[in-house]
């Protein structure tokens, strides 16, 4: 069962893709162009947001934000 | 001899109609510094779309220069500003100013364009270092001769 936070993340992914309505959790959202270079500060900022943490840009490991189940694993678990 | 390097880069207006909406207006300063911000305005000190666009796509052009696919762009570390003569000017700092020394960068020239709702922005530059080459094609016999083959240095960044 996923956490409300990652909930959250998976919402407004889909929300930027209407045409989606589902999104598993190990789709590559990079790979895939669900988030691209300018979505990905948005990525960054929506985690921080429903994690309550704070994100340092320079130093994120890109392997964090490749799926949701890699982003629940890093900041939701 | 160095390596010509060349990056590209598109923003549609409609992506920074999504940054200024007041929901995610402070996210724009993750994106530019304080003084891309200043010059980034309208005379009557609006945020002026085509400029922040431009700028946005002049980042993500250069940052295909630094060879460095598959990173985040560190968007603050690339600042588009006013060069001489109204041209713009490129000042790289942080993880962007590392990048570029280790691709052994020379001078970046960047070009901007705006119209129909879209920015372009073109940038330049060479490097010391050769290319990697591209692996021996799989089959020889159909494909050109050419002497020598060459890269595009304008995979996209992240992602």
């Amino acid at each position: 069962m996923s956490s409300a936070g990652i909930d959250k993340v998976r919402d407004w992914i889909l929300g930027r893709h209407p045409e989606r309505t589902e999104l598993a959790a190990d789709v590559d959202l990079i790979e895939s162009r669900l988030v691209d270079s300018l979505a990905f500060v948005e990525l960054v900022y929506t985690i921080e947001d429903a994690a309550g943490v704070e994100i340092d840009f320079d130093n994120i490991d890109i392997e964090d934000f490749q799926t949701l189940a890699t982003i629940e694993k890093a900041f939701f678990a | 001899m160095n390596q010509p390097l060349i990056g590209v880069d598109l923003v549609p207006l409609s992506r920074v109609d999504e940054l200024l909406d007041p929901g995610i207006g402070p996210l724009l300063r993750k994106y530019l510094s304080p003084e891309e911000l200043t010059v980034s305005r309208t005379p009557d000190g609006a945020p002026d779309q085509s400029r922040i666009a431009g700028r946005l796509a002049a980042k993500e052009a250069v940052f295909k220069l630094l060879g460095a696919v598959g990173r985040p762009v560190p968007w603050q570390g690339i600042e588009v500003l006013r060069g001489p003569g109204g041209r713009p000017g490129i000042r790289l700092s942080g993880r962007a100013a590392e990048l570029a020394r280790a691709a052994g960068l020379g001078p970046i020239d960047v070009s901007i364009s705006h119209d129909a709702g879209f920015a372009i922005a073109v940038a330049t530059s060479s490097s010391a270092r050769s290319a990697p080459s591209l692996p021996a094609p799989s089959h020889p016999a159909t494909s050109p001769d050419h002497s020598t083959s060459q890269q595009s240095a304008t995979p996209k960044g992240m992602p």
